[in-house]
């Protein structure tokens, strides 16, 4: 394999879906009493507050969390996002975000696609995506939906893992 | 441009921006408090440079669990102690007060600063004219070391405010009342300037409040002006601040907002008066007027927590403290209490409150299903003596007389 398809490949990834709807605020993500304990225990937290308080044991490594509105409102906590990255979770697909939420996500390397998948997919459903592009398949009915495309500077973050590996590669620090 | 615009472009180091343009602005201000710190000071030494930008520009307050309610608390502000000796950044220690009043009493700036903050409510400094931004830990150390943001520029809006408030109506009032307008997504990503009439007669504490719930609408950033015409904005809304009923944000979404009257008579067992939002002097004269001379109901937890030390200080001497004490109340030291649930105040799933902070989301105060109606000082401080929700003049007469 060459290493454009290399990279190609890595743009693309497939999960299960676990769904939830609107306004789904950081303090469902990551309850304010979790923000004490530590790094590596944040991961036991995720979605503790949520509808579906299960999320941290059951997750498996590339689950997508889909959504619908203004997912991520609230609090600027980045925990929140790590919570859910280090519990499984592989992509965020919302009708929409909070600002501070979305790019914490990106910051971290955890990518987020806009668009409204909640009509079409069912919990626990198999679906794939593929960042580049910014498009999503639905395993089961085989329906393609457009995302809203990634900015460039977007996606040179998530290519570099992440905001810090962004920052030490424009200082010449190497990633 | 409009007056943000021109703000973003200085900073950028350019003759113009539009709304959408990708942008790297200069800031003149980057903080953080004792639970986005630590996440920031770590991810700084992963960068791996060995100085901060500018050593008097980096500030850590330490406010959200002070003092410690767990071990891993205390840990959290050590490691803020020992990072700001180590590269000499600016800490306030010992419980001086919520970042956003800190910042405000302590960091004098000229309007158009940009300030980065890893909290939400960064945009509380909006009310002085500055750009503040709410990020997170991760952006938060970038810009510890690069001195630098990468922003989008927003587009624009304009809310103008006009007239004068009723009595009984506070800067409170309308915010919330704004949010139940507009929603807690209204302003993703966009920015909102205030004018008109009514914001030239608001004292900084009013507009502070305002400011500081303009993420709860989503903004990007929100900011009040100082000129008549702000510039070219994408849409202007106007509100007659006379229209603008007492208001409370029900369970569980602080863009649930009814008017007062809607909620009265629900019977609540904990109020808190205090936060960034609405722990400031001119808060606790409103609350200690109501409560002169009488007793908070038997069957409700009253907690009094000043959104700074000096604050704190001026209640003590102007009598406020013993007045609130008196009462019944339980008036804390300063910081952010229990604001976000994480020490002191915490509910059942069977308690119901009525606070003077600016979330009500499941599990914010406690337990996921505890109910908390988010109000003015005057409407809370009123609803501590009833053991129910009242609207304000109630309890004591809205011309502060007997
Ligand atoms: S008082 Fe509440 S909202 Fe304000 S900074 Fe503290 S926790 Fe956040």
């Amino acid at each position: 394999m060459g290493v454009a398809e290399e990279m190609d490949d890595w743009w693309k990834l497939s999960g299960r879906v676990w769904l939830f709807g609107n306004n789904v605020d950081t303090d469902q993500i990551l309850p304010g009493y979790a923000m004490s304990a530590p790094r590596e225990k944040l991961r036991e937290y995720a979605l503790a507050g949520s509808e579906q308080p299960d999320f941290a044991k059951t997750a498996k490594l590339g689950d997508v969390i889909v959504a619908g509105e203004n997912f991520g409102c609230g609090s600027s906590r980045e925990q929140a996002p790590a919570a859910l990255h280090e519990a499984g979770a592989g992509l965020v697909v919302a009708r929409s975000f909070a600002r501070i939420f979305r790019r914490n996500c990106i910051n971290i390397g955890l990518p987020v696609l806009a668009a409204d998948l909640l009509p079409y997919v069912q919990q626990g459903e198999e679906i794939s995506a593929d960042i580049k592009e910014g498009t999503i398949c639905i395993a089961g009915s085989g329906s393609l939906i457009q995302a809203k495309k990634l900015s460039a500077s977007v996606l040179e973050t998530l290519e570099c893992g992440g905001l810090i590996n962004k920052v030490r590669r424009q200082l010449g620090l190497g990633i | 441009m409009n007056e943000i615009e021109r703000h973003l472009a200085r900073a950028a180091g350019k003759t113009t921006v539009e709304a959408g343009e990708e942008i790297t602005a200069a800031v003149d201000l980057v903080i953080a408090h004792d639970v986005t710190g630590p996440m920031a000071v770590e991810q700084f030494q992963r960068i791996g440079v060995d100085h901060v930008f500018e050593q008097q520009k980096v500030v850590f307050v330490l406010d959200h669990i002070i003092p410690a309610a767990t071990v891993e608390a205390r840990a959290l502000h050590n490691s803020l102690r020992k990072f700001s000796r180590r590269f000499n950044t600016v800490l306030y220690d010992q419980g001086q007060g919520v970042i956003h009043q800190v910042v405000a009493e302590k960091h004098n700036l000229p309007r158009g600063a940009i300030i980065v903050g890893a909290d939400s409510h960064t945009c509380t400094a909006g009310a002085r004219g500055l750009i503040a931004i709410g990020v997170g830990a991760t952006e938060l150390a970038a810009a510890m070391a690069t001195g630098v943001i990468d922003l989008e520029v927003p587009e624009t809006y304009e809310i103008r405010l006009e007239g004068k408030m009723s009595p009984g109506v506070y800067a409170k009032d309308v915010i919330l009342h704004l949010i139940g307008k507009f929603g807690t997504g209204g302003f993703t990503d966009q920015a909102v300037i205030f004018a008109g009439s009514g914001t030239a007669g608001m004292s900084l504490h009013e507009k502070m409040t305002i400011a500081n719930m303009g993420i709860e609408m989503g903004a990007m950033i929100t900011y009040f002006s100082d000129l008549d015409m702000v510039g070219p904005v994408r849409e202007t809304f106007t509100f007659d601040l006379a229209a603008i009923p007492p208001s409370v944000a029900c369970p569980y979404s602080p863009g649930n907002v009814v008017p007062a009257r809607e909620a009265v008579g629900t019977a609540i067992t904990q109020v808190v008066i205090g936060s960034c939002t609405n722990g400031r002097l001119s808060d606790m004269e409103v609350a200690a007027e109501v409560l002169h001379g009488k007793k908070v109901h038997p069957g409700v937890t009253l907690i009094i927590v000043p959104a700074s030390q000096e604050i704190a200080q001026a209640m003590e001497d102007r009598g406020l403290t013993k007045v609130l004490r008196g009462s019944g109340a339980m008036v804390t030291g300063p910081g952010c209490g229990p604001c976000f649930g994480a020490h002191m105040g915490l509910l059942t799933a069977d308690d119901v409150a009525v606070s003077t902070t600016n979330r009500n989301f499941p599990g914010r105060m406690g337990a996921r299903e505890a109910r908390v109606y988010l109000s003015s000082p005057r409407t809370a401080a009123e609803s501590a003596v009833a053991g129910e929700i009242v609207a304000p003049g109630t309890v004591a007469p809205l011309d502060g007389g007997c």
